[in-house]
């Protein structure tokens, strides 16, 4: 997916609920780049126009799983300390 | 390997980060698009949808920057950037430039130079295997040959021996002739001899200092075990390459030194020079050889006959201190041990209370660093305070710089640049004004080298030292250029980012704010004074106390004196042996006939050249330590009338003084004083070692043996007819050009005995000049020195007082259109320097004064407090100071009202 793509999806997917500043995507992105989560090559749109796309790598892949289990535990957490309030 | 291929990424995007702006800005155009075209699909304008897609998606410019400086090379593109503005600052003012980079590189290039002598005498570890390892017994005080009882700085080989085996403390102990020989020998197959610097070494020297040859072989114990039994030899890379032409077949070349026949057996590696720095033997060669190299000494197997410096390298995991313990209990047994030992009360007492001291050799031994090591120390403070000085004007034009850029920097300061950005950005450009001075400096060195080099050696042959760049200097000469900048560029980095904004950004069009910066300015000035007083007076000191020494009577006439030498032993004379004589005799006899020739003389010694001494004994004549040295020197007939030596009494040595007649001797004023107190001394008698019954026969003016610091030494002498030992100094009174007379004398010589090798050819006004080289050397270079300070601090008055004069222009303006003279103007100025110079003077005399203290050792007949050095020094800065002040002055005093008034 090119840049606009991966905004529009989240904002798709999340049902226009996360609104971001959309282009904050671009330093995120470069951050992702060095660590080499993710890597990049340049295509065409369908429009037929210069993009930049921008695929997840295996260790991109790894490094999200570390997060998400992260994210995983913090959310059980604040669930209980919810629950239990 | 993560972090290996984060910064392959990071460097690639340095490499291609124009590429990446681009790409960047085409990735997020593509983004407004695409939005504004989802949302002219949703209804919107066209113009209303770009402004929504631009309001989602931010400030682009910011994101574009923050997605740049994620990579991380901010520091490395700022620096960059502010390097480029340095080097333009740097372009926009080149008269400013030129002087800053002039006095820092004349600043950077002395202290490079110094520290490099610093470096090659002092510092530089010998070239050998673990050099830290390694100790020298005693401090190589001494040299030569000496049968004092019990000396702990000279050994002889037996004791060696007995070290060497009984100790427990080293793994090897090695011992090395203690000083090198040059003798005349020959190569294989070579019809001429040529002069070789022969270093007579014990065969564990080089396995002990794990020196590898890099052909052949090196020496070993084995080459050492028989007196006169192996005639080997290792030689010096440069003299492989000097005198073979670095032949292959070296191994197989064979070298003729006195009788024998040495073979080359290994080239020793090229960095070796052995273990004293400022000398580099030509070929080393087992010490039971000796008595080839030095035919009247034969040490070999004479427990007594102390004439090595021992050195040994410590065993793994023993320190100094248990070694010493070791090292002097054996001192103590092996002395006592030895048959005849003069173990009398008195030297029993002597040698119970002597210890060997154990010395690191880690930058191995040198005659050149206890003769320089003071005068460079003290020529590094100079240098050092010369660059303080340039660092205190450049300082101050920085300052004044930084004042004109004073609205600059507060416009940029008012867009919202951070003050640290600026001073990081005014610092930049003082390292880049200090890199430039410092490869000036550099160059600078590398041309200073040869003339400091030709200075420290005082003679025609260059001391051999390595004096070329190294990482160590290099790495020095950073370090200075990086302290040097930061200290000319923080204080005005600082001040000039200090500013009242509205203040600043108003000026120029209200009153001039004079008084902000001038107080720093003025401090640094005033120091400047204050330190070129001190150097001033130091090379003033320096100066008068050379020139006292110049002054000094040497007790002989060295004008007109030529010197050279002869080598008897190496064309076959042997000593005691009346062929000897007759050759000194015939040599002097053909000289003599010579037209511009007044006298000519053999002898053993001339001046500073070491010395032959031990004690006498008269009768009736007690000493203070009963023993009292006498130098000795053995001379021809017409020695002192060659030399310029007054005979006081008596008579000199004449044809009536031969072989066999009685013993006799001329001494010097001294002498008899002190040992003949009562009465005249000619016709009495004296008795020295096995000599009994010397009769004095006349005595003569005292003279300087080997420095013209010493206080007078008791001398005799003694003709050789009586004394038939090899004497290699000739001398020769001439009037008229040297060079005509030094051919003739060649000539003559060689008509004699055409074999007999010529060398060292000087004049006796030379080797004077020489023993005061280290004086010679403070004394110009502080003098250069303290001259290049006051210029700079003459820089630093001219730049301070032409700012102060063009920011009070208007205020000058005004009083003058209000009646002002030009003469008030003119005091008003050089008032304000006036009271610049008085403060530093004031700051400076006390420590001028001080600093003399430090340096009175180095001094000669001089009192450290010399007033007329401290008042003429002051005088000096006053003049010159007032000078520099002076165009200024006046161009403050010529000022045109209206102009003035005008100006801004």
């Amino acid at each position: 997916m090119h840049g606009y793509e991966i905004a529009d999806s989240i904002q798709r997917i999340s049902d226009d609920v996360l609104q971001v500043e959309e282009g904050s995507l671009y330093p995120a992105l470069q951050r992702m780049l060095i660590k080499g989560w993710v890597k990049a090559k340049w295509g065409t749109t369908a429009g037929n126009r210069r993009a930049r796309y921008y695929q997840l790598t295996a260790s991109g892949r790894q490094q999200l799983e570390t997060e998400l289990s992260q994210f995983e535990r913090v959310i059980g957490a604040i669930t209980r300390v919810i629950q239990t309030a | 390997m993560d972090w290996l291929n984060e910064i392959r990424r990071r460097l690639w995007m340095l490499i291609r980060h124009r590429q990446f702006d681009v790409d960047l800005e085409d990735e997020m155009r593509l983004h407004l698009e695409l939005k504004a075209q989802e949302l002219v699909r949703a209804g919107l304008t066209p113009e209303d949808a770009r402004y929504a897609a631009l309001r989602r998606f931010g400030n682009t410019t910011l994101l574009k920057e923050k997605s740049h400086m994620v990579w991380g090379w901010e520091w490395l593109e700022h620096l960059v950037q502010d390097m480029n503005y340095g080097v333009r600052a740097m372009l926009r003012s080149p008269g400013i430039t030129i002087v800053v980079l002039l006095s820092l590189g004349l600043g950077i290039g002395a202290n490079t130079a110094i520290f490099n002598l610093i470096d090659a005498v002092m510092l530089r570890a010998l070239p050998v295997k673990e050099p830290g390892r390694l100790l020298l017994f005693g401090d190589a005080s001494d040299c030569c040959i000496s049968d004092y009882f019990p000396n702990q700085v000279l050994y002889s080989y037996p004791f060696y021996r007995e070290m060497q085996q009984k100790n427990q403390v080293f793994s090897q102990v090695a011992a090395v002739f203690s000083m090198m020989n040059r003798v005349h020998g020959s190569v294989e197959g070579r019809s001429e001899t040529e002069p070789m610097n022969v270093q007579l070494v014990s065969g564990t020297y080089f396995p002990m200092l794990g020196v590898q040859a890099i052909a052949g072989r090196i020496l070993t114990d084995e080459d050492d075990r028989m007196r006169d039994g192996n005639p080997v030899a290792v030689v010096s890379y440069s003299w492989w390459t000097r005198g073979l032409a670095r032949n292959s077949s070296v191994l197989n070349k064979k070298l003729k030194i006195g009788s024998a026949v040495f073979s080359i057996v290994g080239v020793a590696p090229k960095e070796f020079f052995g273990t004293k720095v400022g000398e580099s033997p030509d070929i080393w060669i087992p010490l039971s050889m000796q008595k080839e190299v030095l035919p009247n000494v034969d040490g070999y197997n004479d427990n007594f006959s102390e004439c090595l410096y021992l050195m040994g390298r410590l065993k793994p995991g023993v320190n100094t201190a248990p070694a010493a313990a070791n090292v002097n209990l054996l001192f103590q047994q092996i002395l006592r041990g030895f048959p005849g030992a003069p173990l009398s009360q008195e030297n029993l007492e002597k040698l119970a209370k002597t210890r060997v001291e154990l010395t690191p050799m880690a930058t191995g031994l040198s005659e050149l660093r206890r003769q320089f090591s003071e005068p460079l120390k003290i020529l590094m403070t100079v240098v050092g305070f010369v660059l303080m000085i340039a660092c205190a004007n450049i300082a101050n034009l920085l300052l004044a710089r930084s004042a004109a850029r004073g609205r600059e920097l507060a416009v940029r300061q008012a867009l919202g640049a951070g003050r640290t950005r600026l001073i990081r950005q005014l610092l930049t450009e003082s390292l880049v004004l200090a890199f430039a001075g410092g490869v000036l400096g550099v160059a600078l060195a590398a041309g200073a080298r040869r003339l400091l080099l030709r200075m420290v050696s005082g003679g025609p042959e260059a001391v051999p030292l390595d004096v070329s760049m190294n990482i160590r200097l290099l790495l020095f000469t950073l370090g200075v250029t990086l302290v040097t900048g930061a200290l000319f560029g923080t204080i005005p980095a600082l001040c000039a980012t200090r500013l009242q904004l509205a203040g600043s950004l108003k000026e120029g069009r209200g009153p001039v704010t004079a008084g902000a910066r001038n107080p720093l300015a003025k401090a640094l000035v005033v120091s400047q004074i204050a330190l070129s007083l001190v150097l001033l007076v130091g090379a003033g000191l320096f100066l008068h106390s050379l020139m006292n020494l110049m002054n000094v009577d040497t007790g002989f006439n060295r004008e007109h004196v030529l010197r050279l030498q002869t080598d008897a032993s190496s064309v076959g004379y042997k000593e005691d042996d009346y062929h000897l004589t007759r050759l000194y005799a015939q040599i002097e006899e053909a000289v003599s006939a010579l037209p511009s020739v007044r006298a000519a003389s053999y002898s053993l010694f001339t001046y500073n050249e070491g010395s032959w001494n031990n004690p006498v004994s008269v009768q009736g004549y007690v000493s203070a330590d009963s023993h009292r040295d006498v130098h000795h020197n053995v001379v021809g007939t017409d020695y002192f009338a060659t030399m310029g030596i007054p005979l006081l009494e008596g008579r000199g040595f004449g044809p009536q003084d031969t072989a066999n007649s009685p013993r006799v001797a001329v001494i010097d004023e001294t002498m008899a004083h002190t040992m003949f107190p009562k009465g005249s001394p000619i016709g009495r008698h004296y008795t020295r070692g096995g000599d009994r019954g010397i009769e004095v026969i006349g005595v003569v003016k005292d003279v300087k043996v080997n420095s013209l610091q010493e206080d007078p030494q008791p001398i005799d002498y003694y003709p050789y007819t009586q004394h038939s030992r090899y004497l290699n100094d000739f001398e020769v009174r001439y009037s008229g050009g040297l060079d005509a007379v030094a051919a003739a004398v060649r000539h003559r010589i060689h008509e004699v005995n055409p074999y007999l090798p010529i060398s060292n050819v000087t004049t006796l006004d030379e080797q004077v000049e020489r023993s005061i080289g280290n004086q010679r050397l403070v004394a110009q270079l502080s003098t250069f020195f303290g001259l290049l300070a006051v210029f700079l601090s003459c820089i630093g008055i001219y730049g301070v007082m032409s700012y102060v004069v063009t920011r009070r222009t208007n205020e000058i303006g005004i009083r003058m259109a209000q009646g002002a003279r030009r003469s008030t103007m003119l005091w008003m100025v050089l008032r304000e320097i006036l009271i610049l110079v008085t403060s530093g003077l004031v700051i400076g005399v006390p420590a001028a004064l001080a600093g003399d203290r430090l340096v009175s050792n180095m001094l000669f007949g001089l009192k450290p407090i010399d007033p007329v050095t401290l008042v003429s020094a002051t005088i000096v800065l006053l003049m010159v100071a007032a000078i520099a002040g002076y165009l200024p002055a006046r161009r403050a005093s010529r000022a045109d009202p209206m102009v003035a008034l005008r100006c801004e």
